[in-house]
């Protein structure tokens, strides 16, 4: 075989190898797992305070970080896909910390004090802090 | 006798007016939104974190997080907050906007009431005016709200490709 065409059948081989190798990692990249995150950790109390004082502010230190919160449960439901939603209070009736949990974190009843971790998605006004991918710490 | 004639009327004119401008307002923290590419399945992210409020007057709004959209393919997800939504800078989705036929939804009867909804949508730092078909169905007096509607995704200043150029909106939120 001609020296140029086995360097060519070389390199192409290895291109596309390394093709189908990023269209794998494209297909198959895990999702966080923020149980394997160190967590900022905060009260539930004060993650409010940070977003009604400055939501930019709160934003740069909180929006997408894997945060470890200790609270006092005020509601447990089920949002549409079955998924535990915890509802964390703050000084303010009409505003929670709103968390969905990823992993079932068992049977909770509203005056219950937990830590948990999860992802900061942001702050929505008069309303609530939103976390998901919740875990129970303890 | 004529003071407490005229407290009697006050009072029951109070009551009644009262009564006539009771409002009642449904919410939810956990109302679920669905942005999906018609043209290819796999694009699709699903909100369950929608706060909304129905008023049985008509007024509705929704307010989201663009970071609590959900892919099942996490590289999607980076690249839907970085390159499209930019949610670092745009963190928040709003609708406010009213049902333009709330006259024909009866919240003390159990039924399937079609709704016709016309708001202001905002994505992106963009607002824009939207309208759709939908369906409030009350059981056990609590509402569920539906509905679906294409958006350009340009119109709101925000990059397209071939399969997003178009997304479909699904609402579905249960109320309390």
């Amino acid at each position: 075989m001609k020296k140029w065409l086995k360097f060519l059948l070389v390199a192409g081989g290895i291109g596309l190898l390394a093709g189908l190798a990023l269209l794998y990692w494209i297909f198959n990249k895990p999702h966080r797992d923020v149980s394997k995150e160190k967590g900022i950790q905060l009260t539930s109390q004060q993650l409010f305070e940070a977003f009604r004082k400055d939501e930019a502010v709160a934003n740069g230190l909180y929006l997408d970080k894997a945060i470890e919160i200790s609270g006092t449960v005020a509601e447990v439901s089920t949002n549409q896909e079955g998924q535990k939603v915890v509802n964390f209070s703050t000084d303010d009736p009409f505003f929670t910390i709103n968390c969905t949990f990823k992993t079932d974190p068992g049977n909770l009843q509203p005056g219950d004090s937990i830590v948990f971790k999860g992802i900061c998605t942001g702050y929505i006004p008069d309303a609530s802090v939103v976390i998901n991918e919740g875990v129970l710490i303890k | 006798m004529k003071y407490l004639f005229t407290i009697c009327l006050t009072t029951f004119a109070l009551l009644s007016f009262q009564t006539l401008n009771a409002q009642k307002t449904f919410g939810t923290r956990n109302g679920q939104i669905i942005f999906q590419s018609p043209t290819d399945q796999d694009v699709k992210a699903i909100n369950n974190e929608v706060n909304s409020r129905l008023s049985d007057n008509g007024s509705l709004s929704f307010s989201l997080l663009i970071k609590s959209f959900r892919f099942k393919m996490a590289e999607m997800q980076d690249h839907f907050n970085t390159e499209y939504l930019h949610s670092n800078q745009f963190p928040r989705g709003d609708f406010k906007g009213t049902i333009t036929n709330i006259k024909t939804v009866n919240f003390n009867q159990d039924g399937i009431y079609p709704v016709e909804v016309t708001g202001d949508l905002t994505l992106h730092g963009v607002t824009k005016k939207v309208s759709s078909k939908g369906s409030i169905t009350i059981k056990n007096g609590k509402p569920l709200a539906k509905a679906s509607f294409p958006i350009i995704v340009k119109d709101f200043g925000i990059k397209a490709e071939d399969v997003t150029e178009k997304v479909t909106i699904t609402v579905n939120c249960q109320y309390q």
